[in-house]
């Protein structure tokens, strides 16, 4: 019962802050995080309207000089979106303001830019985003590509094979490699993967959750 | 009053006969069963709505109407465009969903 609850709980907090999309449709609620090691990050947002979201988040981050709490009040828009036949892209912006904690205190802001694109069987996401307090600058750069073997119907669980390829200023582990097992059902989004499984040192496992309400 | 009575049975019979059973759509954008829960959701909250099917491999949503029931094109469009996507084309079906899902079959096996 306690390991179930566990995982329940574990699942809750980590899910994915990179996946495509930022937020859900219309009046709902989107929580996403992710949880490893020198990084967790949770946010919760609502979208009032098509294309823009707003909500809370808290990043923990542990660079190398400094362990900081970041909690900010952040805004998430569809700059513009493509509807095609066959697939999906996006251009997002996100912008968040606060205050950070810890071995800092001040003023943080970190915006952001993604850009992704997505078909039944395919899968590319792009995005850079500053985060910003008084000496601090973790500056993140990722790439994820991934596929699916075939696809679904909307009743089935669909799974993906994914990578990202991950670069962040200032943080404890820089240059980060997950190849990930991703789940997707209606109702939920479930990742599972090794951050740098080549290295025992900064080898870390990472399992992601997305539910929209 | 022989006009009214005329037009009153036209109506009727006008009505029975173009009722619409269902609304058929190609949705553009509708890649994944998580991002389309949007579509089935709000259409489901809809008062006419008496089953809902969302066919991903063929980015197609079909909603069943309720008897006596009705949704305009314009109401089922904007539904789509709230949950993120775009409607390719869109119609009434006097067909339940249960033989829509059926067509759709036949012509996958045929092919």
């Amino acid at each position: 019962m306690l390991a179930r609850l566990s995982l329940a709980l574990l699942l809750l907090v980590t899910l994915p802050a990179q996946a495509a999309a930022l937020m859900g449709f219309k009046d709902s609620a989107m929580f996403m995080s992710e949880f490893s090691r020198d990084r967790k990050e949770l946010m919760l947002n609502y979208s009032p309207a098509v294309g823009h979201a707003f909500g809370v988040e808290t990043m923990w981050m542990r660079g190398e000089k400094h362990t900081n709490l970041i909690t900010n009040i952040n805004y998430t828009g569809l700059i513009k979106r493509w509807n095609m036949p066959g697939g999906q892209a996006n251009l997002w912006f996100m912008t968040g303001i606060g205050e950070v904690s810890g071995d800092s205190s001040g003023f943080s802001y970190s915006p952001g830019v993604q850009f992704d694109y997505e078909t039944t069987r395919v899968y590319f996401l792009a995005k850079a985003r500053m985060v910003r307090a008084p000496h601090i600058q973790y500056d993140t750069y990722s790439v994820q590509g991934g596929f699916s073997l075939y696809e679904t119907s909307f009743e089935e669980t669909q799974p993906w094979f994914v990578v990202e390829a991950r670069t962040t200023d200032g943080m404890a582990m820089r240059n980060e490699i997950t190849p990930a097992l991703r789940l997707i059902n209606q109702n939920y989004f479930l990742e599972l993967g090794i951050t740098n499984p080549w290295d025992s040192e900064s080898r870390t496992p990472r399992l992601n959750l997305m539910l929209t309400f | 009053m022989k006009k009214l009575f005329v037009i009153a049975v036209l109506a009727i019979f006008t009505n029975t006969a173009f009722a619409a059973t269902s609304i058929h759509a190609e949705v553009k954008g509708m890649v994944c069963a998580f991002c389309a829960k949007g579509i089935n959701k709000k259409m489901r909250e809809v008062d006419a709505t008496k089953d809902v099917w969302v066919d991903l491999k063929n980015r197609m949503v079909v909603v069943e109407l309720k008897d006596q029931k009705t949704m305009s094109l314009e109401s089922f469009t904007k539904l789509i465009k709230d949950a993120g996507y775009d409607v390719a084309s869109v119609e009434y079906i006097n067909k339940t969903l249960l033989e829509i899902k059926a067509d759709h079959t036949h012509t996958k096996e045929v092919k």
